[in-house]
């Protein structure tokens, strides 16, 4: 008879006491099924414990930065963080200094506007799997008009969360290009040529769920699709305010994210 | 002044040193919590906001890192739980997919970027256990002690784990 799972387990952690481990020591002599998944097992261990850390995307510090700033305390100005980060610079003089400030605070307000607007959008996107457990009356109702019901829903709250998916990037492509000819015409024409690849998954994505607007598949791919959009404009916007800032090894890092987007 | 009392004052430099010297630590622990890079970088997000937010209250009586690790594993934990109480997703039992039956070998050592996708498609209940015990180095009662569960549930948590990443990787 083959040890349990509990047994094997903690044989192959190492975890059993000697006389419950010669047990099972004897029974492998004898059994390749249970000698593999122990030495399986263990390789999995193995490579879970030398897994490699994973360094997040470029934008998320300028997202937490900007989210930051938005913080209550700060905009208090009890202690006078100046927005931008450029603490000490004055390039142009007071007046454009100023001007600059205000400037990137617009910028900040409206990426960090678009974040919220996502933020809605993606709980609008879990709410059909909830919603389908959470309604009984749905659920005993009969068979087709229950799913006919079901999928008016879904089209509906997707079309919703399509809504709140185009205001973010309305907003984030208007800061793009307005600010854009702060970008190297390498980066921009990057930009662009990416934001056209994205552009044309969304389109077709958007005729799959139209022909078939009940397939989760096609929804996902959707909503992938904003998602992606809406990164690379995120991350536009905090390349426009790296340079501005002129930190240039921050913008490197986030120009060198965008070429490998939209790829 | 040393970086903690600056990112207690608020400043934001002080607090982008912190971010940069942590951040891949945290934001691995959420991604692999989580399920979804995507996710794991909205987690990296709020624990981040929520350690500034916090800071002034860091008393010193572990080095900041450990305080940060705290706070991101409570939070991911936080996630965990509400995202398993809405989607009812825990499962208990052993599945056709998760067989005891010894799995066709592989040539080749297990790859890191393999495993890493096999976890993502963990259930929920078995990817958090074993994430906490075979990646970030728990015993089975601390596990237990996190994700309120039993030992043994822990234990079972684990194996099952085990054996569908076994199942993925050797199905590729």
């Amino acid at each position: 008879m083959h040890p349990n799972e509990t047994i094997l387990n903690d044989y192959a952690d190492d975890l059993l006491d000697p006389v419950e481990r010669a047990g099972v020591d004897q029974h492998m002599a004898a059994c390749a099924a249970c000698r593999q998944t122990v030495e399986d097992l263990r390789e999995i261990l193995g490579a879970a414990s030398e897994l490699e850390l994973r360094e997040p995307p470029v934008r998320a510090w300028s997202r937490l930065e900007r989210a930051i700033k938005m913080e209550p305390r700060l905009e208090s100005g009890a202690r006078g963080f100046p927005l931008d980060g450029a603490r000490g610079r004055q390039p142009g003089g007071s007046g454009g200094a100023r001007l600059k400030g205000s400037r990137s605070m617009w910028i900040a307000g409206l990426a960090a506007a678009a974040v919220l607007v996502l933020a809605t959008a993606v709980g609008v996107r879990y709410l059909p799997a909830n919603r389908t457990d959470a309604t009984p009356a749905a659920a005993s109702a009969p068979g087709g008009a229950a799913q006919s019901g079901a999928a008016q829903s879904i089209e509906t709250e997707l079309r919703q969360a399509e809504a709140h998916y185009e205001n973010a990037i309305k907003g984030l492509e208007a800061i793009a290009s307005s600010e854009q000819s702060e970008l190297d015409p390498r980066t921009a024409a990057t930009l662009q040529k990416n934001l056209a690849v994205i552009d044309q998954a969304i389109s077709e994505s958007r005729a799959a769920v139209r022909s078939q607007p009940a397939s989760e598949p096609a929804q996902q791919s959707l909503i992938d699709g904003f998602k992606t959009k809406i990164g690379l404009l995120q991350d536009t916007v905090a390349l426009i305010n790296e340079m501005r800032k002129g930190n240039e090894a921050g913008a490197a890092r986030i120009a060198s994210g965008l070429k490998q987007k939209g790829t | 002044m040393d970086l903690v009392a600056r990112c207690q004052a608020g400043d934001v430099e002080a607090f982008e040193t912190l971010y940069r010297q942590h951040s891949a630590r945290i934001y691995t622990l959420a991604c692999r919590m989580a399920g979804s890079a995507e996710d794991g970088e909205d987690l990296l997000q709020e624990i981040f906001l929520q350690a500034y937010r916090k800071v002034g209250s860091f008393k010193g009586q572990s080095a900041l890192g450990t305080w940060l690790y705290r706070l991101a594993l409570n939070h991911c934990l936080d996630y965990v739980r509400s995202r398993q109480a809405k989607m009812n997703k825990l499962t208990d039992t052993i599945d056709a997919e998760t067989s005891f039956e010894p799995a066709a070998r592989r040539e080749t050592p297990i790859a890191r970027l393999d495993l890493e996708r096999a976890m993502e498609r963990l259930p929920e209940g078995c990817r958090e256990a074993f994430v906490l015990h075979d990646v970030e180095g728990f015993d089975h009662k601390e596990v237990a002690e996190l994700l309120g569960i039993a030992e043994g549930t822990s234990k079972s948590q684990v194996f099952k784990a085990r054996l569908k990443l076994r199942a993925y990787l050797t199905k590729r």
